[in-house]
């Protein structure tokens, strides 16, 4: 059996890990905590960065909160009683994240610095070689993407806007130094991001116009603070806090009625939507202006009590005309003027991977991930790609809810992932690797039920590709989508295993199927 | 007529213009004298603000339109309107014909047409308005236009109309070109419009009507009293005829034929439609201007200074 990396190995003779993860985001802390509860340790983490979170590292811009409540929005085997309001703010979620780090112990797993280059699979071995920027070089029998869908941000092809000479901040790299007092400032983007951040730079800036390029639907939320009885509670009675969750998670799934089909529920979400904006506001010019023309649940259902009622503040604009380009001195929109700033905020959003690799990822017989996703990305249930044994993937290609939170389908994931590498380990499998047939039955009916879809019912998205292709959702309840990861058959893979020790040949598999810590693991698995 | 509208809408990206890009202060504004200053100044607050009846109906078609990319060349066209209209008021401003800030005021017709609720253009069908908007920038903002150009020396004017005109000939382009795609639709349909239209007409004042209906006519006796070929606007009709005729797929068109009827009463002075425009118009003139409803809010957005 293989060891567990020597944090100070050098580069040439690193031993085997059964597993390596990429990325110690919310989902590679989740991987490691699973794993070690399996009673797994032999494996590594290569963090990117100097310090775990992932994108809630990132995302430091003023006002950045999760639109999903806090209680859903965590690890069901994680539990945390003390959340200090129904929606958390991303300081609280980064805590909440370096909480379980330090509790289970997981920075000595971590190599943090450490920038993933390739990633390449070796056949003979059945081991997957890894290379990081720095050209240290890992070797491990599986490997985790868990990368994040949201982890990587660049500012948007605009025309003209290198030659902008006043200061440019991306809403995921936020620049704390710069003093928005007395300044007139841009936000470009009216996306999720963008409606957190508005109202509270409305509060400091001079005068801030907001462009807008589509206007999203918009729902009310309250936030109310957790009462300290609450609280208490939740700490004393675990499976209290886990009830609630239960309770959270079927409601939600009444509302993908609502949100993932166009059914009479959507005119329902629509009919709220509407009432939020004539609540909040007055003007019926500035209301169409920021009633959407789309399907509810189409493009990202957009949650602030906030936001209105800050585009209408006096030092605040918003801007819905095109823009032409931008210019040395501010922005130019098509109505022929052009908007001066001291400072432009772009809050548009991440390279969400539609298609091609996260990174190079090297496969049997050398093929390349980059190249088989290059019109979109698939895969099998979202968590391993033919051709790529012993490969597997966090939020993976079509495993985006629309209705619910992502961790329950981040947690059904990991829960199958840890299984899988189970196997591997107790199996003495070589690899496993998707049956190519298995996988495209999977797709085609994926996209045939993707097809009746609100994402794919004509808006443009960061769901769908140029083409229209949809790779990132999943169309259905999460209660199928956590069914659908329940367990591991292995007669959807080829299965080939290592010779024993002895020298025997490779034993048949005992086992075809492992059942995952119980179906419905993703919702109440609880750590107590 | 057949468009690749993907590459039209990057040329309209292409081939964005902002007031900035014209020296208002070039020499020039001399030759407009003070009394042709004195006679323009209500007609251009008309032209200015007949742009913006071309906007709302882009504003409306970019939200009904049935392609994303038809869509977004709207939202263009939308805004190309409203820069049209910010270029016609610095005209304006280089002509001294505002007092300050002061945005000039619309007509009694314009008025009403332009406080028609936001939600108006979401009841008339999409093939209606796609029809009507080509025929309202031939006649109105094309006409007027020419005029412009032709009576006035100015350079700088040349120079505004030159850039308009290119954006306006793209739109005629995609205009007619979206005509035909609608193509014949079935009579069936077309009443049930019609039914439409008049269901929604329930929503608006009967003072709105009576003000909205003589448009064309009153900006034709405009043009009269200012001694021109009142023809003109007529004249421009003419064109968005031809153009129309010529394709066959626009002719077969029922919402093009409809609007066609509605061109050849015009043209053809019809005295039934001519006399209760007359009408119309009398009864519109002796609304108080207090009663006038309120500007949209977005007026205010109004400008002639490129920077903001």
């Amino acid at each position: 059996m293989s060891t567990a990396v020597d944090a100070s190995g050098d580069k040439s003779t690193k031993e085997t890990t059964l597993a390596l993860i990429i990325g110690a985001g919310f989902a590679g802390v989740g991987m490691a905590i699973t794993l070690l509860e399996q009673g797994i340790t032999d494996f590594v983490i290569l963090e990117r960065a100097a310090d775990v979170g992932g994108t809630w590292r990132d995302n430091t811009y003023p006002g950045v909160a999760c639109d999903v409540p806090s209680i859903a929005y965590s690890y069901s085997f994680e539990p945390n009683p003390n959340w200090s309001n129904a929606f958390s703010g991303g300081a609280e979620i980064l805590d909440y994240i370096r909480g379980m780090v330090d509790r289970h112990g997981l920075r000595e797993f971590i190599r943090f610095d450490t920038d993933v280059s390739d990633t390449r699979f070796d056949e003979g071995s059945g081991t997957w070689t890894t290379r990081t920027t720095t050209g240290e070089v890992f070797t491990s029998r599986a490997v985790v993407g868990c990368q994040g869908p949201l982890a990587n941000a660049s500012l948007p092809n605009i025309r003209g806007i290198d030659s902008f000479t006043g200061h440019k901040i991306h809403s995921a790299k936020w620049d704390h130094d710069y003093d928005f007092r007395g300044k007139r400032v841009a936000v470009i983007g009216t996306g999720a991001s963008a409606v957190q951040i508005v109202p509270e730079l409305v509060k400091q800036v001079e005068f801030l116009k907001v462009f807008q390029r589509t206007p999203g639907w918009m729902l009310p939320r309250s936030n109310p603070s957790t009462p300290g009885l609450v609280k208490k509670a939740f700490g004393r009675f675990p499976r209290l806090q886990s009830l609630v969750r239960q309770g959270m998670f079927y409601g939600s799934e009444a509302g993908a009625v609502g949100l993932v089909w166009d059914t009479p529920a959507t005119g329902i979400v629509r009919r709220a939507a509407k009432a939020h904006l004539t609540r909040q506001v007055a003007d019926p010019w500035l209301r169409h202006e920021l009633t959407p023309i789309f399907t509810p649940g189409c493009k990202r259902i957009l949650i602030s009590n906030d936001y209105y009622p800050a585009l209408q503040e006096d030092n605040c604009q918003l801007i819905f005309w095109p823009i032409a380009e931008i210019s040395p001195d501010g922005i130019k929109t098509s109505d022929g003027i052009e908007h001066r700033f001291d400072c432009i905020v772009f809050a548009t959003g991440y390279d969400v991977s539609k298609t091609g690799a996260p990174l190079p990822i090297f496969g049997r017989d050398g093929r390349e991930l980059d190249i088989e996703w290059a019109r979109g990305i698939f895969a099998y249930r979202s968590v391993a790609v033919s051709g790529y044994p012993n490969l597997f993937l966090t939020f993976g290609p079509n495993s985006g809810p629309g209705h619910t939170s992502a961790l329950i389908y981040l947690e059904a994931q990991i829960n199958y992932i840890v299984a899988a590498i189970t196997m591997i380990l107790e199996q003495n499998l070589r690899y496993m690797d998707v049956d190519p047939v298995v996988q495209a039955d999977h797709n085609v009916e994926l996209q045939r039920r993707l097809a009746n879809t609100t994402w794919n019912s004509g808006c443009s998205s960061w769901y769908l590709t140029d083409d229209g292709f949809n790779g990132t959702m999943f169309p259905g309840f999460a209660t199928q989508f956590v069914r659908q990861l329940a367990k591991v058959n292995l007669t959807h893979y080829n299965v080939v295993g290592n010779p024993s020790p002895d020298g025997s040949p490779p034993q048949l598999v005992r086992d075809p199927a492992v059942e995952v810590l119980g179906p419905q693991a993703a919702v109440v698995r609880s750590a107590t | 007529m057949s468009l690749d509208l993907d590459r039209t809408l990057t040329t309209i990206k292409n081939r964005q213009w902002v007031l900035g890009d014209i020296d208002w202060d070039a020499p020039g504004a001399e030759l407009v004298p003070a009394e042709q200053r004195a006679k323009l100044k209500d007609f251009m607050a008309d032209l200015m603000w007949i742009e913006f009846i071309g906007a709302r109906g882009f504003a409306a078609m970019a939200k009904k339109a049935p392609t994303e990319t038809l869509r977004e060349i709207y939202r263009y066209f939308h805004a190309e309107e409203v820069r049209h209209a910010n270029a016609e008021l610095a005209l304006m401003k280089r002509w001294d014909m505002l007092d300050g800030d002061e945005i000039p005021q619309p007509n009694v017709h314009i008025r009403y047409i332009m406080a028609l609720p936001p939600t108006f253009e979401d009841n008339v069908d999409f093939a209606q308005m796609a029809t009507a908007i080509p025929m309202l920038e031939t006649a109105l903002d094309g006409a007027l236009l020419k005029f412009l150009v032709e009576e006035i020396k100015d350079p700088v004017c040349h120079q505004v109309f030159a850039k308009v005109n290119n954006d306006e000939s793209r739109h005629l382009a995609v205009g007619f070109h979206v005509m035909g795609l609608l193509g014949a639709g079935a009579v069936r349909r077309s009443a049930l419009e019609v039914f439409k239209i008049l269901v929604s007409l329930r929503l608006i004042s009967l003072r709105t009507i009576v003000a909205a209906f003589p448009l064309i006519p009153r900006m034709r006796l405009n043009l009269e009293k200012m001694g021109m070929d009142s023809d003109r606007i007529l004249h421009a009709m003419d064109r968005y005829l031809d153009a129309g005729d010529r394709d066959p797929d626009v002719e077969k068109g029922r919402e093009y034929r409809l609007t066609r009827r509605y061109a050849s009463w015009l043209m053809g002075k019809n005295p039934v439609l001519y006399r209760a425009s007359d009408i119309a118009i009398q009864l519109a003139n002796r609304i108080p201007e207090r009663q006038y409803p309120p500007l949209p809010s977005w007026s205010s957005q109004l400008t002639h200074t490129p920077v903001a």
